[in-house]
């Protein structure tokens, strides 16, 4: 589970202040498929980087499963990342100089997980991710979709207890933001991994089965379908 | 991982690289030949001065030194020369017995030093019938050999005789007639003006003494370290010596070689300085394009420390790959040109050959092959690697990766 308490979040303290996320508080279940709606501005990327303790709130607390993040230091929260959050990224942000399998299987290195291990994962997750046959390419040598569909597959390598997708489908087309909704899904129904996004696209919210929406900072809504 | 992911990064960038790794090559190939060529230069400065006289390491009785008397001399026995002979480095070992003394030839007197030796140990340290200009050195009794200022002083060449008056051993008189055997270029305008040669025993009878060495003057194995013959020697000898090193007893030569050794390090110093801003500038580069690529390493959980090891290694391969290939380049022309010394008069022309010549050294210059230059300039590449890298350090340090992924 995944709580946040009274969360702000602001840029330029003291002169012209801006309130980015603004005493939200909310929980998040283990196993939603939450997405985070709202216009540009509305606090959606600053509210996910305080959740997964890439950026330090200005006040407030996020816990998870007990532990408060937010009181970690900064070796401590980037070793916090490693072994429990996923992150898909809007550009996808896959390392240039590795292969498919070697992005995926480097969260495993980093965990220090031994070399069986860690072929055997990346295997299962390549074929997951339906991209076993180009698990030798590198990113340049991938369709954007494809690249956001490794990028899935790394944000599970380390078998974290929720992942943050910020805007995954935003550079995809149809047929692309489809097929990663597809396998997204599909892992949240049989692993039960928690899932949020932030976004505006319509397909993403659609499949929602919560959708929370900020303004200015604030929740303005939340519906569970 | 760090290590496929440093070296793929430098791949990233091929051209970049290439220059980089091209400029410490050269940079390092300048300084390899420069200072080879220099201390090949000194190697044989020393060779000529010190291996042709005065040895790497002289043994005195305590105080000689300060004090050049004949009482200061000492009586050297089988045991002691044994003693010498089993230090390690320790290739020859030759005594001698020095005096001073005026030498007359009818109305003109000069002063002079006489060196008393053994004309078969001599030998060994240097080949001195190379060095005659007229006569011959084998020396027999009550026979000298004059240096070529003696002889030009006087007027005189072989078969000419010198008188010889001066202090003998213990407030004795010494004086004596001496044919002239044959005269002697000692290659040092110094020694030339005082240099006189008798065997042992006729210098034993001028001063009358009895069996008396001033020095104990050892030849060692080359390359091998003298300071490390000192050391062992005074493991093994009493109070009742002094151990020298041509340091010590040439230290004008010590200071010509550190003086012009300080002018090749400022010009090395300023090879350096190009090839560290140059390879400096490559790892700013590195670092502020891949400010996004560090945020993304930090979200997903690559530790800082970590990070910092891929640049510091990328860094260290940059700058290594140079110096391997500047050693594999310079060491085989340092041993060709050992082999086949380089001419100086190609470099300085035949007026500054001649110069050199006169004074006892030869143009023929070979290049210093000592693991030493190599390895030094490597080691200093490589620290200069490690400070470079404390730029990227301090950024990685800083880095915050939400603001580094919103560029």
């Amino acid at each position: 589970m995944i709580e946040t308490k009274k969360l702000l979040k602001i840029y330029n303290p003291g002169k012209y202040e801006v309130k980015a996320v603004n005493d939200v508080s909310t929980v998040f279940a283990e196993g939603e498929f939450t997405a985070v709606v709202g216009p540009s501005g509305s606090g959606k990327t600053t509210f996910l980087n305080c959740v997964g303790g890439l950026d330090t709130p200005s006040s407030g607390d996020v816990i998870i499963s007990d532990e408060n993040i937010t009181k970690l230091s900064g070796a401590e929260i980037i070793k916090y990342r490693l072994n429990n959050i996923g992150f898909v990224f809007q550009a996808y942000n896959l390392i240039p100089v590795l292969s498919a399998r070697e992005n995926i299987e480097m969260i495993m290195l980093l965990q220090g997980a031994d070399e069986k291990i860690r072929k055997s994962r990346t295997d299962e997750l390549l074929n997951q991710v339906g991209l076993y046959e180009m698990r030798n390419r590198r990113p340049s040598q991938l369709s954007g979709g494809q690249q956001q569909r490794v990028a899935v597959a790394r944000a599970l390598a380390s078998k974290p207890k929720f992942i943050l997708a910020d805007e995954p489908t935003a550079n995809l087309d149809t047929s692309s933001t489809s097929n990663l909704l597809d396998i997204m899904n599909k892992l949240n129904i049989n692993e039960k991994i928690t899932f949020i996004f932030s976004t505006h696209d319509q397909r993403v919210i659609d499949r929602a089965r919560r959708v929370l929406t900020l303004e200015d900072g604030k929740i303005v809504n939340d519906i569970k379908k | 991982m760090i290590f496929k992911i440093a070296w793929r990064n430098i791949y990233r960038n091929k051209k970049r690289s290439l220059i980089t790794i091209t400029s410490v090559f050269a940079a390092l190939l300048l300084i390899i030949l420069m200072r080879a060529l220099q201390f090949g230069f000194y190697d044989k400065l020393i060779e000529t001065v010190v291996e042709s006289y005065a040895g790497y390491v002289e043994i005195h009785a305590d105080g000689f030194w300060d004090n050049q008397s004949l009482d200061n001399s000492m009586q050297v026995d089988q045991q002691l020369l044994d003693d010498i002979q089993s230090v390690k480095g320790v290739e020859n070992i030759v005594q001698r017995l020095q005096t001073f003394s005026l030498i007359s030839l009818g109305e003109k007197t000069k002063g002079g030093v006489i060196n008393g030796i053994n004309l078969s140990e001599e030998q060994k340290i240097t080949d001195w019938n190379k060095k005659m200009v007229s006569g011959s050195f084998d020396l027999s009794d009550n026979e000298i050999i004059i240096a070529k200022g003696i002889a030009e002083f006087f007027g005189i060449s072989e078969n000419d005789t010198l008188i010889l008056y001066g202090q003998g051993y213990r407030g004795m008189m010494a004086a004596g007639k001496y044919p002239v055997k044959g005269v002697i270029d000692l290659k040092n305008p110094d020694l030339n003006k005082i240099g006189l040669f008798m065997t042992m025993e006729s210098v034993r009878n001028y001063i009358s003494s009895d069996e008396i060495s001033t020095h104990i003057i050892i030849g060692k194995e080359k390359y091998y370290d003298e300071g490390k013959i000192v050391e062992d020697l005074a493991l093994i000898l009493s109070d009742d010596y002094e151990v020298m090193t041509w340091k010590e007893t040439l230290p004008e030569i010590e200071q010509t070689i550190t003086a012009d050794s300080a002018g090749g390090l400022i010009m090395a110093f300023i090879l350096y300085v190009i090839v560290v801003f140059g390879m400096f500038g490559t790892v700013l580069m590195m670092t502020e394009e891949r400010k996004y690529e560090f945020g993304v390493l930090i979200s997903i959980g690559m530790s800082r420390i970590r990070l910092f090891g891929i640049i510091l290694v990328e860094t260290i391969i940059l700058s290594m790959v140079g110096v391997v290939l500047a050693v594999m380049v310079t060491y085989p022309i340092s041993i060709y040109y050992n082999i086949n010394p380089i001419d100086m008069a190609i470099l300085m022309g035949d007026g500054a050959v001649q110069m050199i010549e006169e004074m006892g050294f030869s143009p023929m210059i070979p290049m210093s092959i000592s693991w030493d230059i190599p390895l030094s300039h490597s080691l200093v590449i490589f620290i200069f690697s490690l400070l470079i890298s404390i730029y990227p350090a301090i950024k990685i340090s800083k880095l915050n990766p939400v603001k580094s992924m919103k560029i």
